[in-house]
């Protein structure tokens, strides 16, 4: 108000506060006048009956004295309600003006959020086309699938020629055992009975079934 | 009232004319006025050396029947003020003086450590509030007279943390910190 160049600003709603705070402070002093004042006269009054102490009941000066304190007493009484009416309007006020804050606080984060979620507008769009994207994604994927299970019908045909093979390897075998008796015995049987066994352990390469055990043990046991 | 022992000492009722011995006394009285106003709560004193919401009569010792001159006086109170120990209440006479048993700097510190600690920031507050409402009880600003609240809270001003608010008669009436 008076002081140019002062950077802070005086609204009008300081100035309505300062109107209250003022009726306020006069209140204030009021009631402070009037409590001495009943203080004093109160003192008066006892000053009184001890001089008196007979016929204090009918002395009129006391009795009015004892009057008067009762109205400045009822006066205190409204006066101090009035001011923490005051009171109550003045923090009613400052909450009203924290409130305000708030609601702008509010109001502010929410047109940022708005502003944002503009940045979201298209974002339909986009799922669609990720979603597209991802079927198209799935179809290729299939189509891979497909490719392996060709290579899988490849590996068959390659199980079916190792087969083969390995009949055949068989065979040869077979034929080399059948063979064998025809071989020019050795004479000593029993050594050859002994090994045997040996040759017995070996014979499952001979068969596919103990083959595929063989190769099946790793893998439990892994 | 407690007054320090040096009160009781004759000499110092009577100007001395020794200068240095002089300067000793008139520090010594200017500290006997700083303690007891201190001590009391006095806040203003006139230029005869009487202290303006009290009748104390600092000058005259009845106990010891001595009493300072009331140009001895004036002396002291010069020398206070050129000390900055007293400050004329108004700027147009120099009839009336605040005492400074603080000074404007840390009295003006002092309220606004007030204002920070009651939360009075950012809005209005009176001056009666300030120096009589009933959250300064207290503090030592408590009962301070008006010019005197008004010397320093200009200094907040000019520490640009306040504005003063004038009523219809451009009396300072409140103030708001910031």
């Amino acid at each position: 108000m008076g002081q140019k160049g002062s950077k802070i600003k005086i609204t009008e709603q300081d100035k309505a506060v300062l109107q209250l705070k003022q009726s306020k402070d006069s209140i204030h002093k009021y009631t402070r006048r009037t409590s001495d004042l009943i203080s004093h006269e109160k003192q008066e009054l006892k000053i009184l009956i001890q001089n008196n102490p007979k016929n204090y009941k009918e002395n009129k000066k006391i009795r009015f004295l004892l009057k008067r304190v009762h109205y400045q007493e009822h006066l205190l009484d409204q006066a101090s309600d009035q001011l923490i009416n005051l009171e109550n309007m003045l923090s009613n006020i400052e909450f009203k003006l924290v409130e305000k804050q708030f609601f702008e606080g509010l109001k502010n984060g929410n047109s940022i959020l708005t502003k944002l979620n503009k940045e979201f507008a298209n974002v339909d769009e986009v799922l669609d086309d990720m979603q597209e994207q991802m079927a198209y994604q799935d179809e290729i994927n299939e189509t891979l699938a497909q490719h392996v299970s060709g290579v899988n019908d490849y590996e068959d045909e390659i199980d079916k020629e190792l087969d083969a093979m390995e009949n055949e390897l068989m065979g040869k075998q077979k034929q080399e055992q059948e063979a064998l008796p025809n071989m020019p015995s050795v004479g000593r049987l029993p050594e050859l009975e002994n090994t045997k066994p040996k040759v017995g352990d070996f014979t499952p390469v001979k068969s596919p079934a103990n083959k595929e055990q063989q190769g099946q043990e790793p893998a439990l046991l892994a | 009232m407690e007054f320090p022992p040096i009160y009781s000492f004759p000499p110092l009722y009577t100007r001395q004319p020794n200068a240095v011995i002089r300067n000793k006394q008139i520090d010594s009285w200017i500290d006997i006025i700083l303690s007891i106003s201190k001590q009391q709560s006095l806040w203003e004193i006139d230029s005869q050396g009487n202290f303006i919401q009290q009748s104390i009569s600092l000058f005259e010792n009845k106990d010891i029947d001595r009493t300072v001159s009331p140009l001895f006086i004036k002396e002291i109170l010069q020398r206070m003020v050129k000390t900055q120990k007293l400050v004329a209440r108004d700027d147009m006479s120099d009839s009336t003086y605040c005492i400074l048993w603080k000074n404007l700097d840390s009295w003006a510190s002092l309220m606004l450590e007030w204002f920070e600690t009651t939360n009075k920031l950012n809005q209005v507050v009176t001056i009666y509030e300030l120096t009589s409402g009933d959250e300064s009880i207290g503090w030592e600003f408590h009962s301070m007279p008006d010019p005197l609240v008004s010397k320093c809270l200009n200094l907040l001003v000019k520490r640009g943390r306040a504005t003063m608010l004038k009523d219809e008669y451009n009396k300072y009436i409140a103030i708001k910190v910031v």
